[in-house]
């Protein structure tokens, strides 16, 4: 605004006669009503008998303070009048806590909670009752209780502390064992191989000599598992284009003004998929002049991709069968389950011929049969056997390092807490799926099919009681599911409530002990007693598979 | 992030093409001008004419000239027409045209419900049998300042008014009503042209999308070319998402392609700037030029087109004359000529007609927030406390569908919603209220009490075959009430009561959807157009009103369920004319994006001038997702629709005005709070609009009749005479280009800066809001303390925001009541009048009713004080201010640049229903 035009609120006063009403006081003293005995101060006349706003932008007379009528930019000449409404009403609540209510909410009709002394309607149009006394009362018995459940939670909590602290040592200790073994098996494994490597050197050296005649021999031996293998890969191959189809017929013709969720998503995945298609390099053409065995690997490979493109359209195709709302006689969403029934009939009939359970399997290559040939494969055979020995040692040792550094690298909260919660899993029925969630793991929803609804990312926040899962499936329309775990202090250990607030994002309600506030100054450690308690599973954790209802939502 | 979801499904819905009676009427449009000195077939007899009582009869003939031969084979015409033409009570004309003697019966029923009284004839009128040109001239009005002149051969009828050509009928000659008849009646045309072929095109049964119209009353429609003299702009005829001035559709350069279309439809994701039929249908047009003004009511609840074209005037005029062609297929050719003068005697002369708006019960004015869907009672709970946290006022809180048990209406999801009557107790503790929807699809159940008793009662539509027609919609197989058949509307509205809607309360109230009425399953997702109705009235002839006369039943029942009567509310989808008696309607189902948000200023401008102005568009945007400034310059501009409220789809994210942190948060908070500090505008433009028929929101010609440049304005409004909003339709504006119109000052509504007509100027914008400027000579009154609802505001004291104008004069107008009852209408309300002239402000009652009785609102209300006024605009200094004899404080400024005084006269403490003066010296 330029300088030279006026902003209204801040006219200059032209001080004119004042008659107006006295000055609206509490009771008791000469504090205005609506001001905390800690702003009391503020609210002084000058000698003048004027008083200046609280952000000094004007001075009015002390008698225009809570005349129901705003002066003040700020708000402060009418702390206890709603005539600013930007201010702070203080109810002194005697018998309960003092508090405070927006000054906009003063005499508007309703007894606000927060004045339980009823003075907030004062204007005579609504009588609100002082109900400090009972309200108070039941706040210090809900206190207490939250008390009780704070005590008994910390007391746990402890317990949980110190396993996590003890537990941090004793994986370390055990790391630190496993890293002195891994120079011994890593060379006993070095050597290994170089023995094998030998062996089957020397086998090869002294195949070589009748290499034609074997690879004929083998070509023969593989021709009728080839020409079975193609006939195979052309069904499979059938059954995919024929699924296909389905699914292009169905995103072309279905109504979508039925908003039919189960179609929508297979829809979209059907899209999912046919990007992922596209995405796919088309296999390199292979020279014709290829072993037996390539071509009968290639055949294979190229099978099971098949089969796993008709199994990903299947299960589109069935999610949207088992969930489509039959009452749209939308044809062509009833033209594709009619063909979902087919094939799921024929399939499963056909795949018995055809497809996997007569796994085609690459027999072996004949043997050459003499004791030259004998000895060398013999001498092979123990080389692979003492290899395969140390490997499985080998990798024994670096699997349990990864385990420990994956606990140890594991944010357990600063002081170890979570340690005793790890892979700990919690399931929450509510009426149409069951929820469960490993903690530091996976969260998933069921109900006949599973989905992922996200793993375990990271704590939000300083506090350490707020978790991530994010990454789950992607939601029709949507983003990936994901999950907030937010937790509040329990005696034990369960989830309290899930909720969608938004959609494909939810909210997971844990109750845990874990994070139950420990009283300041407590030293570590304390209470020999306790110690008892910090077995395996601790009290306060309650396991996966037992029934958890909604009981509390919070304390 | 892309959008998924595709646009309007255009093949769902049919193009003119794909309909026979629009095909075929088109077809004679052609047919007349590839025939050279065209001239209609009908002729009236001069011989047949009487004019008695005001009402004037005769018979019309169809004699097919050499001209018009070739219409002549197209066979399904009749020889044997009546006219009626009705002169009324309050200047409007009635013309009716009909077969004398039809094979088979027209409906003719709408009159019971669009009509809100029995029609009374004009006595003042004159007529000559035959004047200078021969003409029978009947002139009427109360000056005779208005003329009928009736020409017999080709026959036609011209409205004058003091003799300047304002409306003509069959001036084009297109008149054009099939004689309803039996197949075997005609011959056979299958060798005929391609033009002939399409004068004949599904006359006997027509089949779209594998769904066969039956027809089995063959061919009924008409049509008539209507024309505008001289008047370039045309308006109404809603709901289209188009411009406010109607697009041309027919002749050289025609901006689209098909006719405008009325037939309420449910129309999935609508395309923007198209003539495509929406989900209501206001047959109504209003023309307007710089020299006249008049309104056409075509009274027909049928599917109806209308073609535009804009032609050369006869006259030789450089305006352009429009002419519009009207065709519906079912029903008879009844309409309504209104002559004004003005734009807003036409209005009032059509709400005398069809009613003006009720007045809403106050709440329904503050802001409502809908979902799809608040989920449970503990989500309704937690929204509410988003609110109270955040400061944030508003009045009802919506629950969609997923509030039922299985989409049965008029029940609870029992898991979910466990306890209705505390949660509305919950939200009524704070003034709040409650909307649940509840749609015309009954869920075939035989274990739901609403399906059974309709089925005893035989309350649901018929398919052709006259047994129970079923569809398919949002609860499964379903069917719909048949709100033609007196005795349902009845026992609908007998479904409200408290002991039959389990769960409900005085502060619940009712949201009307899918009431095209919308049959995933159907024809263009409706009804068959052979459905039938109580009485076998075919839903052809009343489909545009069957969700009106819905609405109108569930209006009955909120108004019957409490002892002592009170206003309803109830929100309808599908509207007609008459609407605006039983509620406010939405446009729909539009979508989160900035071409949405700007078709809305049209849309509601057009749904208020055909009448119906308690209007809103979702803010927000229906489908998808908002950016966080869209949402906000969506609020902003929100805050000024009519009829307030935000709504999201399932599928989108959730949007409560605080989601998205600051500054959006405040900048929202900031855009409601202006619209309850205006309540008291709002209120009393509801109430001029309750007794006028005028919009509440206007087009800037409205106010600015004789300003051609507003004529095709449509992205700025004025909410009734004195604030002018721009909505900020674009990402990232700074600045806005605001037309300031007339010669007068316009004071920035926030900060009081002075801008001056006529012209564009380029005023800020910043995100924090959108330009309002209010208009010099007028005066608002506000509340200003910020409440957490309108109920709450009861008892605060007024500002009166005064802007004078160049001559130091402003007024305005306050209207209150109780704000729930109907004793407003007994005389219980108080109506001021505000006026500043020569430096005094007096405030006088305009009830006259006011002292008479010891009425209750009046008694406990009109001590509520005015606690401030502003005068902005003054040409010279105050040195005091003198209420009665009493000096008060006041401030006062001096703003050098707009040349004006400014002057608050504070803790002025003036009781509201008393008359009073201030004086400035």
């Amino acid at each position: 605004m330029k300088s030279n035009s006026v902003c209204f609120p801040i006219l200059a006063t032209l001080a004119l006669s004042v008659a107006l009403t006295r000055a609206n006081v509490n009771n008791n003293n000469n504090t205005p009503r609506g001001v905390s005995p800690s702003n009391a101060k503020l609210y002084v006349p000058d000698s003048g008998g004027t008083w200046s706003c609280l952000d000094g932008s004007k001075i009015i007379p002390f008698s225009a303070v809570n005349d129901d009528y705003c002066d003040c930019v700020d708000g402060s000449d009418e702390p206890g009048t709603s005539a600013c409404g930007t201010g702070q009403f203080y109810c002194a609540n005697i018998g309960h806590t003092p508090s405070s209510i927006k000054t906009s909410r003063v005499n508007d009709g309703v007894c606000d909670e927060e004045c339980c002394d009823g003075s907030d309607e004062y204007d005579g149009q609504t009588h609100c009752p002082n109900v400090c006394e009972e309200v108070g009362a039941k706040a210090r018995e809900e206190n207490d209780r939250i008390q009780s459940i704070q005590n008994e939670g910390a007391r746990l909590r402890r317990g949980f502390i110190k396993y996590g602290k003890a537990n941090k040592v004793s994986l370390a200790n055990e790391l630190e064992t496993l890293k002195g073994q891994v120079d011994k098996v890593q060379e006993a494994l070095t050597d290994a191989r170089a023995k094998l490597d030998a062996a089957n050197e020397a086998q090869d050296a002294y195949l070589e000599g009748s290499k034609s005649e074997r690879e004929a021999a083998r070509k023969q031996q593989l021709e009728p598992i080839i020409q079975e293998q193609t006939k195979r890969l052309k069904y499979a191959t059938e059954v995919r284009d024929m699924l296909r189809l389905t699914l292009q017929n169905l995103k072309e013709k279905h109504n979508k003004n039925y908003h039919d969720l189960a179609v929508k998503g297979t829809v979209s995945g059907f899209d999912e998929y046919i990007v992922a298609q596209g995405e796919k390099t088309e296999p390199a053409q292979e020279d014709s002049d290829i072993s037996s065995d390539r071509q009968f690997d290639t055949l294979v490979d190229e099978t099971s991709v098949v089969l796993r493109d008709i199994g990903t359209l299947h299960d589109l195709l069935d999610g949207m069968k088992r969930d489509y709302n039959t009452e749209y006689n939308d044809e062509a969403v009833l033209a594709a389950v009619r063909v979902t029934e087919d094939f799921e009939v024929t399939w499963d009939s056909s795949r018995l011929d055809f497809v996997d359970v007569e796994h085609l399997v690459l027999p072996e290559e004949l043997p050459v049969n003499n004791p030259e040939a004998e000895k060398f494969r013999d001498e092979v055979d123990l080389a692979q056997e003492a290899f395969n020995d140390a490997s499985d040692k080998e990798s024994k040792v670096q699997e349990g390092i990864r385990e420990i550094e994956r606990k140890l690298n594991m944010d357990f909260g600063p002081d170890e807490t979570f340690a005793q919660l790890v892979d700990n899993c919690f399931d929450f029925k509510d009426t149409e799926y069951t929820y469960s969630i490993c903690l530091f793991g996976d969260a998933n929803q069921s109900s006949h099919s599973s989905t992922h609804l996200g793993k375990f990312s990271g704590w939000e926040g300083d506090n350490y009681d707020v978790q991530m899962y994010t990454g789950g499936a992607k939601c029709w329309n949507g983003p990936e599911r994901s999950v907030k775990l937010v937790m509040s202090c329990g005696t034990k250990t369960e989830i309290v409530s899930v909720t969608e607030p938004e959609k494909c994002e939810y909210l997971f309600k844990l109750q845990t002990p874990a994070v139950c506030p420990i009283p300041e100054g407590e030293a570590e450690g304390e209470g020999g007693a306790e110690d008892q308690e910090q077995e395996q599973s601790a009290e306060g954790v309650q396991q996966e598979g037992e029934e958890n209802t909604r009981k509390h939502d919070e304390l | 992030m892309a959008l998924v979801v595709s646009a309007v499904k255009r093949e769902d819905f049919k193009s003119c093409a794909q309909s026979g009676f629009c095909t075929r009427n088109r077809a004679y449009a052609d047919l007349a001008s590839e025939t050279p000195d065209w001239e209609s077939p009908f002729r009236l007899d001069p011989a047949s004419l009487q004019l008695e009582d005001g009402i004037l009869t005769g018979d019309l003939m169809h004699t097919p000239t050499t001209s018009s031969s070739s219409a002549e084979s197209s066979g399904a015409l009749n020889d044997g027409y009546t006219l009626e033409i009705h002169l009324l009570d309050n200047d409007a004309v009635r013309v009716r045209m009909s077969e004398r003697d039809p094979k088979r019966r027209r409906y003719d029923g709408l009159h019971k419900t669009v009509l809100v009284k029995p029609l009374i004839s004009s006595s003042q009128y004159d007529h000559l049998a035959r004047d200078e040109n021969g003409l029978f001239t009947i002139n009427y009005g109360s000056q005779r300042q208005n003329s009928a002149r009736i020409r017999f051969a080709p026959f036609q009828i011209e409205f004058l008014v003091d003799g300047v050509s304002t409306l003509v009928l069959n001036e084009g000659g297109l008149l054009k009503i099939e004689a309803a008849q039996a197949r075997n009646d005609v011959a056979d045309t299958r060798t005929r042209a391609l033009l002939e072929r399409r004068l004949e095109q599904g006359m006997w049964s027509e089949r779209f999308k594998d769904i066969v119209d039956t027809k089995p009353r063959g061919p009924e429609s008409f049509g008539l070319d209507i024309t505008f003299p001289e008047i370039e702009d045309v308006y109404g005829i809603p709901e289209h998402a188009s411009s406010l001035s109607l697009k041309t559709t027919r002749g050289p350069g025609a901006q689209y392609t098909e006719p405008y279309r009325l037939y309420n439809l449910d129309v999935f994701e609508y395309e923007i700037d198209s003539p495509m039929a929406l989900y209501g249908s206001i047959p109504f047009m209003l023309g307007h030029s710089k020299d006249k003004t008049v309104g056409v009511f075509w009274m027909n609840a049928a599917e109806t087109w209308i073609d535009i074209e804009k032609i050369k005037s006869t006259s030789g005029s450089n305006r352009k004359t429009t002419r519009t062609h009207w065709y519906s297929e079912a029903g008879v050719l009844d309409l309504f000529v209104f002559l004004g003068p003005t734009h807003r005697d036409i209005l009032k002369q059509y709400s005398s007609l069809v009613g003006a708006t009720a007045l809403p019960q106050s709440f329904a004015i503050g802001y409502h927030q809908c979902r799809w869907n608040y989920i449970s009672q503990k989500d309704v709970t937690e929204v509410d406390a988003g609110f109270e946290k955040h400061e944030i006022p508003y009045d009802v809180l919506w629950l969609d569908i997923e509030h039922t048990d299985g989409k049965r209406y008029f029940t609870w999801h029992p898991e979910q919603f466990p306890d209705p009557i505390d949660m509305q107790l919950h939200l009524a503790s704070k003034g709040r209220k409650m909307v649940t929807i509840i749609d015309p699809h009954i869920k075939m159940d035989k274990e739901y009490h609403v399906s059974i008793e309709a089925t005893d009662k035989s309350l649901f539509v018929m398919n052709s075959l006259l047994s129970p027609f079923d569809g398919w919609c949002w609860p499964g197989s379903s069917q719909w009430v048949d709100f033609e058949n007196p005795r349902a509307k009845d026992w609908w509205a007998s479904q409200f009561s408290y002991d039959r809607y389990i769960g409900s309360t005085n502060t619940l109230f009712t949201w009307n959807d899918m009431n095209e009425p919308s049959v995933f399953t159907g024809p263009e997702i409706t009804l068959p157009k052979d459905a039938m109705h109580h009485n076998r009235v075919e839903h052809r002839s009343i489909h545009n009103i069957y969700g009106a006369m819905f609405h109108a039943a569930t209006a009955q029942g909120l108004t019957t369920r409490n002892e002592t009567l009170q206003r309803p509310f109830v929100l309808s989808r599908a509207f007609f004319a008459g609407s605006q008696r039983y509620g406010a309607i939405w446009t729909g189902d539009n979508k989160a994006s900035w071409e949405h948000f700007a078709v809305a200023t049209p849309m509601l401008l057009t749904i208020g001038l055909a009448g119906l102005p308690f209007s809103g568009a979702d803010v927000g945007g229906f489908f998808g997702d908002p950016e966080p400034e869209l949402l906000t310059r969506w609020y902003q501009a929100g805050a000024f629709y009519p009829f307030f409220r935000a709504h999201a789809h399932l599928d989108s994210k959730r949007r409560e005005p605080w989601l998205f942190g600051e500054p959006y948060t405040s900048q929202i908070r900031a855009a409601i709070r202006t619209r309850y500090s205006l309540l008291p505008l709002w209120y009393t433009l509801f109430q001029e609009a309750s007794t006028e028929g005028v919009p509440i929101i206007r087009p800037m010609f409205f106010e600015f009749p004789s300003d051609e440049l507003t004529y095709r304005m449509d992205d700025q409004f004025m909410v009734g005479d004195a604030l002018l909003v721009k909505p900020v339709t674009t990402a990232g504006a700074t600045h806005s280009e605001v037309y300031f119109a007339g010669n007068e000052k316009w004071f920035d509504f926030y900060d009081g800066q002075v801008k001056r007509g006529p012209g564009v100027q380029s005023v800020p914008s910043p995100a924090y809001k959108i330009p309002v400027y209010q208009r010099a000579g007028t005066i608002i009154p506000k509340r200003e303390k910020p409440r957490r609802s309108s109920k709450e505001m009861e008892n605060d004291p007024f500002t009166l925001v005064i802007a004078v104008d160049s001559n130091g004069e402003a007024s305005g107008r306050l209207y209150l009541d109780d704000g729930e009852s109907f004793e407003y209408t007994r005389g219980d309300y108080i109506l001021r009048e505000f006026k500043v002239q020569g430096r005094v402000l007096t405030s006088r009652s305009l009830n006259r009713q006011e002292s008479e009785t010891e009425w209750s609102f009046i008694r406990r209300f009109s001590s509520l004080k005015v606690e401030r006024i502003v005068f902005q605009g003054l040409s010279g200094p105050v040195s005091r201010v003198v209420i009665g004899d009493r000096p008060t404080a006041v401030e006062s400024g001096h703003d050098v640049a707009g040349g004006q005084y400014v002057v608050v006269v504070s803790k002025a403490n003036l009781p509201i229903g008393q008359d009073w003066s201030v004086t400035l010296l």
